[in-house]
């Protein structure tokens, strides 16, 4: 048992060990949450993307109000707005739905910013070369655009993965058990608050450079990027 | 929506007015001070980062592991781990002390990043020409990269202090008297969650839309011409 005064206080890990395997539980839900809102961003950022290249003024418009609004308002905030003001229209989200649903709303607007700035760095001649071959604007996308900017936006793309798995700490405001909210839960059984939020740190850490470590192989593998690790 | 209405001029009565701007001034006073600290500090650590002497050796692997760490941890388990660690040293007692050492701490780690990469986008062979013309390490970042570099760090360091203003909205979970908190405040005393948040949100929104525009315009100046 190690303990280690300071300033009158003790730090007792040995208290903690035991919900270690309950954190890395709760951190599987973090990642659930992660990635699932991540690629549900990725198909409506690909979408808004698509809009801001190819379509009518209008809709423009409103994708682009829709990413400068989501982009300069707190994910918190937003969170809270869908789970607080939507009943008042009945409709009633749990907080697992709300958590992912902000997070999927936040993370739409962001990567369409980065998708759409991969979008510009294509050739226009190679987009009318496609338009005289008869491809739509779905073709346009997925055969021609979609392959070229993976390769650019793939650094981008898992930094905000890294972002987003940070931001699924706040799913434990609105009472989703996951890292941070089985942390609390730790936190009001044994009221060893510096351990444990020590230790959740530390876990956050070790998943996000297990995370960083993977999507550099995958973008060594498969898109041949090369990205430093550190 | 006519409930909404109707709450509209109990709402906007002149204290909640002064109450909510008040709030607004906590949430930029917080950015505010984490930014001008965390340029301050970014720029030392990402300069003690690129050193080569052997001497700093011990120095750079501390400054490495500073970053990467504040960087991987959540900002509102740092802001909770902080706000545990201060209560136990009996450092201070201030809520909004203890946001603004977290903004700090966190801000720092992330700037740093940023003016390290503004540094690497100078071209090395920079450096070597420099070297040869006998500058010492802090005149070449003084005369040769900070000029070119500036332009480079300037626009995604406009994209963090927005991110900035809108971590800070995790500070009302320990209870400081954010815009969030605020916002929190209203809605339990019995005001519609539409227009407590929704208010929260615009304000956020006039907070953070000019900087963002700001960054958008310093893109487009220097972000065509790269060398």
């Amino acid at each position: 048992m190690k303990i280690l005064p300071i300033m009158g206080y003790t730090l007792i890990y040995s208290q903690i060990y035991e919900y270690i395997p309950y954190l890395i539980k709760g951190s599987l839900l973090s990642f659930t949450i992660a990635i699932l809102s991540f690629f549900g961003g990725m198909f409506f950022g690909l979408l808004f993307a698509t809009i801001r290249t190819f379509g009518p003024f209008y809709l423009n418009k409103i994708v682009v109000m829709y990413v400068n609004f989501f982009t300069n308002t707190p994910q918190l905030v937003q969170i809270y707005f869908l789970f607080f003001a939507l009943p008042e229209f009945g409709i009633l989200l749990s907080p697992f739905t709300a958590v992912l649903l902000g997070m999927t709303l936040n993370a739409a607007a962001y990567l369409t910013e980065i998708q759409r700035a991969g979008f510009l760095s294509i050739k226009n001649e190679e987009l009318d070369a496609a338009k005289t071959m008869n491809f739509s604007i779905s073709q346009q996308v997925r055969l021609i655009i979609l392959p070229h900017i993976i390769k650019t936006i793939f650094p981008a793309l898992s930094n905000h993965y890294i972002l987003m798995t940070l931001g699924t700490s706040m799913a434990a405001i609105f009472g989703v058990e996951e890292l941070m909210g089985r942390a609390f839960n730790i936190n009001s059984l044994t009221f060893r608050s510096v351990e444990i939020f020590s230790l959740t740190a530390l876990i956050y850490i070790l998943i996000t450079i297990l995370a960083t470590f993977c999507l550099a192989t995958i973008g060594r593998y498969f898109f041949k990027v090369k990205m430093k690790i550190i | 929506m006519q409930n909404l209405l109707a709450e509209f001029p109990s709402f906007f009565t002149y204290w909640n007015i002064i109450f909510l701007l008040k709030a607004m001034l906590v949430t930029f006073l917080l950015t505010a001070i984490g930014c001008l600290f965390g340029f301050t500090f970014g720029i030392l650590l990402a300069v003690i980062r690129k050193t080569e002497t052997i001497i700093l050796l011990p120095l750079r692997i501390i400054v490495i592991f500073y970053i990467e760490i504040f960087r991987r941890i959540p900002f509102l388990v740092s802001l909770l781990l902080i706000f545990y660690i201060f209560q136990i040293l009996k450092f201070s007692d201030s809520l909004f002390f203890i946001a603004v050492v977290t903004v700090c701490l966190i801000g720092t780690a992330f700037i740093s990043e940023i003016v390290r990469s503004g540094i690497e986008s100078i071209n090395i062979a920079q450096w070597d020409a420099a070297k040869a013309m006998n500058f010492s390490y802090l005149q070449i970042l003084k005369e040769v990269i900070f000029p070119q570099a500036w332009k480079v760090i300037l626009p995604p360091a406009f994209g963090f202090f927005i991110l900035f203003i809108k971590d800070t909205a995790l500070a009302s979970q320990i209870g400081v008297m954010e815009l969030t908190y605020v916002g929190k405040v209203l809605n339990n005393k019995g005001f519609s969650p539409m227009l407590a948040f929704g208010s929260i949100l615009i304000l956020y929104f006039i907070l953070s839309y000019p900087l963002y525009m700001l960054g958008k315009k310093l893109e487009k100046k220097y972000g065509t011409h790269k060398n």
